[in-house]
């Protein structure tokens, strides 16, 4: 995955198909009443799909610059457009009016060849369309508003064939691409026994209709949510017999009296989306699974209860109907539709709400409400350069990033930023939510972005699984996000990707928010100093409270990021030359002993290798086995011998072969001729490449620049065991330089001797005491103590989980259950021995 | 890019009597099933499902149609011809190619079948290229069994060398797929020319006040790289150092060409964007801090491009040459691996083997310069945010020994692991001062002054004089020029050649002098400065304001107001009483 996309859903029309065996396809609803049409939005995007032309602004202004421009959405885009896509709709409607003649005339001939599913019905719905052209042709001096027989600028007799595919589609996705714009559907078919849902009890469907008047329609749409739908008979919402009157309906909608098989075989709800062309699967794939897929499956739902969606359909058809002959204007008769059909109504919200990247909430009856969206992204660890889609505002951090490794999970020690007041939050959620809105509002009101959930939980008497699962749900639809506890001791910055361009709004909302305390600028200019810790902003105890208030309010608009500290451990050349020395004494250890220990098997002592302790005396024989390294195999041990047998004449084979793997193993990584150097160099990488892999892959490492190149494991040189190394004792650590251990919980045999030889340094009984923070790494934070060098050795394996650079010291005290004062101590304690290098970003 | 991503190309057309029908198809048995012996042994998909997208009504012709089934994204252009001469009046047909469907970059596929589409309608609009070929074809298939049978004649037919149409889809297919291109000959008057273009992200917007470095050494490029003759006389200019305002007043060409010329070379990937290089500025590490100091190879080449070439070792004089050569080299643009492959052209050659004499001195000298990859992590990550470039320099001085520190910074910048901290002003009261106090025109005065003793300070840092003055001069050019620029007077724009002249001038002699120089420089910007404030306070006020609203850099307001960072800085607290703020971001 790369950097985040910002929101764009591209979404311009959501139109509901329907075949029927009475009506055949048809294009049942289009939403909005006036879209752009698809030459248009083509001819925008003709012949490169590329998004920096601005003449298209009337049309897809929000695909177009959304990515660059500096300014915020503008939300109240929808209702301004609409006077902007008239025209366009209506030029293309012209243009295909002049070939529409003809397509009918082809269409009429060409339908025994043509689709199978084209039925007798259809072909004259294709005539009474055709007439309809005629009558279009003759109109074309009225506005786009008058249009019915155009959907984006296609014929609609035309595009519902289209948008009708073979059953080969059932519950796939359907994906129809013209030129640029592409119609994204969910074909629902029906069951082969007639049914929509397994499992469900036939139900006979009433064939008989009869017109209802307005009023009627008006009543039972309100009655709708309390009667299981089953009408009394010629009482059903839908189409009505008068069709057959108008010249214009199918001459036998009403015969088709197939009583045991419905009406509707198939229906499609599709939307229309014009995504730039390099994001076009992923947004494609966002949109048909996030909305397309579940609202299709939620409208076979309704379909399977009671006839929803076909229902449905035949009332807005004759609403349609009754209007085309009265020749009204096509925004009026939508907003009837809108306001008369359920189903209308939802494609409605869900237009205007997906197409502005918000969530969708639809209605579907009394006891199925749903929500739909498509997910963002509520954080990144990546700051975009100058070349990049930018996406001020985002939130900037790597603790959301998820690690490789299978560690706790932290949501129990993070908390929830709550994104909107709580108390507007409870109103939002008791809009939509049932019986247990009390209980929402008060797990809601108990969330403060200082404690930690645990706290929470534990202070409330919550259930910490319930915690989590309203945490999960909040996260979700964009109500909160998961943060670390704000807490004074940690030092926050300005963040590099705060939007700027919102600033004069956000300073005057600030001003209304907190008018006694200092202004959002001074407040901003305040931490874009040197990054202290935010205690030493709160001037007193007094405003500690209101401080944090200021705090949450600034992380929840992005304004902030919290710095965390990243560590590993350096290893210096004293401490190499030591281990080298101890190495090449075991050797010699070794070398007399050689004897005894050729009978041992090698796959015992492998076994044991597997099972070694990093933690080791080193002087004993025994711990020369369990210090090996885990992670080696047989294998590797077994290519050094071969290397080794190669280049180091004194050690014959047949010491190694008695030696086994383990011994192999610390031998050559304390690399005891000079020679032997470019071997341990190759252990050292095979043991580590695949978790560099591991790494890169968790980290959703981006293609900048940095990992263009692909970076062969095989080059590289983490052990810097470069500097040759003289058999003669003692090694001096002027031969070596200083390196860097990445990943202590998967270091190398050598790089585990230097660790703990790192750890042997904390001397006993010796109190180190920290300074409070040196002013180069302002850390406040980490108060100034004394720790003893035992109590600091017996930390170190704790610590050291830690100091692969990717796991915050912040994080430390949550993970591992240990006052933050003592991790602050223990850390600095070993920083200040200069074993660490450390770095602090977001 | 050669993927072979296309698995199967076909051409398929409506008949009046007989329907739709694939006549052709590369592989065989890769749409309809296939008798023949090299035939897939099931098609890619169910061809009936699909044919209402492959021949539409219509309304859907002569536009690329594309849609996937079965996990297949079949792309094409379905062509209309309406002519009295084809029964019933028309001939459909659609050429079509198939590829997967979660292709990420289908969009090259779907222009080549758009133009294919539209050149075959060409060709048998001109001489019935396809129809001609047809003769006979559906006679035979009379008495074949329908279905499958047709694909065997035609399939037979195309084999023997007869088709033309077949032998194009199958050279489509094979150079497309092994080439991304290809070249067909199809008569004495028509060939077909088809290339797989990778779509490429739209450029962001190019603002004035940012810094194009090359990746690609155009100059080595045996032909101009374009007519665009703003193009050609802003590439010389671009070296890492100017910003594009300055880069505008160097070439002499209007500033949004030249945005616009530059925003060409972001788009084909030639440029990347930086910020203006001070010493005033702060640098911090981002999250990928981690990736450099994990990744081995970064590390080696951070160390290629930030040490300072050999002969620095030598006499003072040695020194400038050894720099100039090195910011020479800067301008031709080699900047990091990615550039590598581009630079395999013979003409680049002479560059590389420059750079690697550098090394290879290095070499010679390896002990006493050595720079190792311990030193790059503790230098990056001793940079954070509140600390000025300035002060990082003293507090690092004996780690920054051959380290070009420019380069050094460039170098984070360009890979990710290091992101300017910018600044910005805001304005607090909308109620400002009208016109600035004299008193603070002074403080600013005296504030670039002590400014210029500490730069002089910063000067005795061996390794970075030299860049550190060409940051410094550099700054000051642009200044100068926006100053008159900003005044509009004419008679300052007619005289701009001497005047750029005369700085070139003051530049040489800064060499010998320059402390003097620049103070002396910076002295004639405040002036003029003070004269502009005056005029622009009496008309549409403080120039300064407008950029005060906290969506303007400090480098985009030096660009623009032709200011020293400083000035503005002061001017900005000077304001009064919390007035003005400055933001670090």
């Amino acid at each position: 995955m790369a950097v985040p996309l910002p929101p764009a859903s591209n979404l311009h029309a959501i139109l509901l198909v329907t075949k029927s065996r009475s009506l055949g396809p048809r294009l049942v609803f289009h939403y909005p009443p006036l879209s752009p049409s698809a030459a248009a939005l083509a001819a925008a995007k003709d012949p490169a799909w590329f998004r920096h032309e601005t003449s298209t602004a009337s049309v897809d202004s929000r695909s177009s610059d959304s990515d660059w421009d500096s300014s915020s959405d503008s939300d109240d885009e929808n209702d301004i457009e609409i006077g902007s896509r008239t025209s366009n709709g209506r030029a293309s409607g012209r243009t295909g009016a002049g070939a529409s003649q003809r397509v009918s005339d082809k269409a009429k001939l060409g339908s025994g060849v043509w689709g199978k599913q084209e039925t007798i019905d259809e072909e004259d719905a294709d005539g009474s369309d055709g007439d309809g052209d005629g009558a279009g042709g003759g109109r074309g001096g009225r506005g786009g508003d008058h249009d019915w027989d155009t959907v984006l600028g296609f014929k609609t007799d035309a595009l519902e064939k289209m948008l009708s595919p073979s059953r080969e589609f059932n519950k796939r996705r359907f994906e129809l691409g013209v030129e640029s714009i592409v119609f994204v559907g969910a074909p629902m078919f029906v069951r082969d026994d007639g049914l929509w849902k397994k499992l469900r009890r036939k139900k006979k469907k009433k064939k008989k209709k009869k017109l209802e008047d307005g009023d009627l329609v008006k009543n039972l749409s309100i009655a709708e949510e309390d009667e299981p739908f089953i009408y009394p008979q010629g009482f059903e919402p839908g189409y009505g017999h008068d069709s057959i009157s108008t010249p214009s309906a199918p001459s036998d909608a009403g015969s088709d009296a197939h009583d045991t098989n419905p009406d509707m075989t198939m229906f499609n709800v599709v939307f229309v989306l014009n995504p730039p062309a390099l994001e076009y699967q992923q947004r494609v794939k966002e949109m048909y699974a996030n909305v397309t897929r579940k609202y299709a499956k939620a409208l076979k739902y309704e379909e399977a209860r009671f006839q929803y969606v076909w229902k449905e359909s035949k009332r807005i058809i004759d609403l349609k109907q009754r209007a085309k002959e009265t020749n009204a204007s096509l925004t009026a008769t939508w907003r009837t539709i809108v306001s008369t059909s359920p189903l209308a109504k939802s494609i409605a919200i869900m237009f205007d709400a997906i197409s502005h990247d918000k969530i969708a909430h639809i209605h579907f009856d009394a006891t199925f409400n749903t929500s739909f969206q498509i997910p963002q992204a509520d954080s990144t660890p990546y700051l975009p350069n100058a070349l990049e889609p930018q996406m001020p505002g985002l939130w900037l951090t790597t603790s959301n990033v998820v690690l490789e490794d299978n560690d706790a999970p932290m949501t129990q020690h993070a908390t929830l930023l709550l994104l909107e007041d709580a108390e507007v939050l409870i109103k939002h959620l008791g809009g939509d939510s049932t019986g247990n809105a009390a209980a929402i509002a008060f797990y809601i009101r108990s969330i403060i972005p200082t404690k930690s959930l645990l706290k929470i939980s534990k202070t409330h008497n919550i259930l910490a699984h319930d915690m989590e699962y309203i945490a999960s749900h909040l996260v979700y639809w964009r109500r909160a996000r998961l943060i670390a506890p704000l807490s004074p001791r940690d030092t926050y910055i300005v963040s590099p990707n705060a939007d700027m361009t919102v600033l004069p709004a956000a300073i005057t909302v600030y001003a209304q928010r907190f008018p006694t305390l200092p202004t959002l600028p001074k407040i901003l200019s305040m931490l874009s100093g040197t990054p202290r810790p935010f205690r030493n902003f709160i001037p007193t105890a007094e405003h500690r409270e209101a401080y944090m208030e200021i705090l949450a309010w600034l992380m929840r608009g992005g304004w902030v990021t919290q710095l965390r500290t990243f560590a590993w451990v350096r290893v210096t050349p004293e401490i190499k030359a030591q281990v080298a020395a101890e190495m090449a004494r075991e050797e010699r250890i070794k070398k007399a002993e050689e004897a005894q220990r050729e009978l041992l098997s090698e796959t015992e002592s492998n076994a044991e290798s597997l099972l070694s302790n990093k933690r080791n005396s080193l002087l004993s024989l025994a711990s020369i086995r369990t210090s090996s390294p885990l992670r080696r195999t047989r294998r590797d041990a077994e290519e050094d011998m071969e290397y080794s047998t190669i280049l180091s004449p004194r050690l014959t084979a047949s010491q190694y072969r008695g030696a086994a793997g383990a011994r192999a193993a610390s031998s050559d990584a304390g690399s005891t001729s000079s020679q032997r150097t470019t071997i341990a160099l190759n252990t050292s990488q095979r043991a580590e490449s695949p978790s560099h892999l591991g790494l890169r892959d968790a980290r959703q490492h981006r293609p900048s620049p940095l990992h263009l190149k692909p970076t062969s494991p095989s080059r590289r040189s983490v052990v810097s065991t470069t500097s040759p190394l003289d058999t003669s004792p003692p090694p001096d650590p002027k031969d070596f330089t200083h390196s860097t251990v990445l990943s202590p919980q998967k270091a190398s045999s050598l790089e585990a001797r230097w660790l703990d030889k790192i750890a042997q340094t904390f001397e006993d009984g010796v109190v180190i005491s920290t300074n409070p923070s040196p002013p180069k790494h302002a850390d406040g934070a980490f108060s100034s103590g004394g720790i003893t060098g035992k109590e600091l050795r017996e930390s170190w394996p704790m610590l050291l989980r830690h100091l692969d650079g990717k796991h915050a010291i912040e994080d430390v005290s949550a993970r591992e259950g240990i006052k933050r004062k003592r991790v602050a101590i223990l850390f600095n304690a070993v920083r200040e021995k200069g074993w660490l290098v450390v770095t602090r970003h977001w | 890019m050669p993927t072979r991503a296309i698995q199967a190309i076909f051409y398929t057309r409506f008949h009046h009597e007989k329907g739709n029908r694939v006549l052709h198809q590369v592989p065989s048995g890769s749409i309809t099933p296939s008798k023949l012996p090299s035939a897939l042994p099931t098609p890619l998909f169910p061809f009936s499902s699909v044919t209402q997208y492959l021949i539409p009504t219509q309304q859907f012709c002569d536009r690329l149609l594309t849609f996937c089934v079965n996990h297949h994204r079949v792309i094409g252009y379905p062509v209309c011809i309406r002519e009295g001469k084809y029964s019933r009046n028309e001939f459909i047909f659609n050429f079509a190619i198939v590829i997967g469907e979660d292709e990420e970059d289908w969009v090259c596929y779907g222009e080549v079948v758009r133009k294919l589409g539209r050149l075959l309608r060409g060709l048998e609009e001109q001489g019935g290229f396809l129809s001609r070929e047809e003769e006979g074809v559906w006679e035979d298939e009379g008495s074949v069994n329908i279905g499958a049978g047709i694909d065997e004649g035609i399939g037979g037919f195309g084999v023997g060398g007869g088709s033309k149409v077949y032998a194009l889809c199958e050279m489509v297919l094979e150079d497309l797929n092994n080439y991304a291109e290809c070249m067909i000959p199809i008569d004495d008057s028509n060939t077909i020319n088809l290339k797989l273009f990778p779509t490429r992200p739209p450029p962001p917007p190019i603002l004035a006040h940012q810094v194009p470095l090359l990746t690609v050494c155009l100059s080595s490029l045996q032909q101009p790289i374009s007519s665009d003759l703003t193009l050609n006389r802003v590439l010389p200019y671009i070296n890492g150092v100017n910003s594009i305002s300055h880069i505008a007043q160097l070439a002499d060409t209007d500033l949004s060409l030249s945005r616009r010329a530059i925003q060409h070379l972001v788009y084909y990937g030639c440029v990347v964007l930086l910020d203006v290089f001070s010493f005033g500025a702060i640098y911090a590490p981002t999250a990928e801090i981690g990736g450099f100091i994990v990744d081995a190879d970064v590390k080696e080449e951070c160390m290629r491009y930030v040490s300072v070439p050999r002969m620095r070792l030598g006499s003072n004089a040695k020194t400038a040459v050894g720099s100039e050569s090195s910011m020479e080299r800067d301008e031709r643009g080699s900047t990091s691996s990615s550039s590598s492959q581009h630079s395999a052209t013979a003409a680049s050659t002479l560059r590389t083997s420059e750079f690697d004499s550098h090394i290879s001195q290095k070499d010679e000298e390896e002990e006493s310069w050595q720079t190792d990859h311990e030193t790059l992590i503790t230098l990056y990550t001793s940079l954070r945010q509140g600390l000025t470039l300035k002060n990082w320099v003293l507090e690092n001085l004996d780690l920054l020994a051959g380290i070009d520190v420019r380069r050094f910074i460039t170098f984070g910048i360009i890979k990710g692991f290091l992101y300017r901290v910018h600044k910005y002003a805001i304005a607090t009261s909308t109620a400002l001062p009208p016109a600035p106090p004299t008193s603070l025109q002074t403080s600013a005065a005296t504030s670039t002054s002590t400014t210029n003793m500490r730069d002089s300070d910063a000067t005795t840092i061996r390794g970075n004089e030299r860049v550190h003055h060409s940051s410094q001069t550099k700054m000051h050019h642009p200044s100068k020029h926006n100053v008159h620029a900003y005044a509009n007077h004419p008679s300052f724009s007619l005289h701009r050649p001497s005047l750029a002249s005369t700085t070139s001038v003051n530049q040489h002699q800064m060499t010998t002098n320059r402390h003097l120089k620049s103070q002396h420089l910076k002295a004639e910007d405040l002036h003029g400065f003070d004269s502009l404030d005056s005029n622009e306070a009496r008309g549409s006020g403080l120039p300064l304001l407008r950029f005060l609203d906290g969506m303007h850099c400090f480098d985009e307001i030096c660009t623009e107001l032709g200011l020293p960072d400083k000035v503005i800085e002061a001017k900005v607290r000077g304001m009064g009483e919390g007035a003005g703020v400055v933001v670090h971001r």
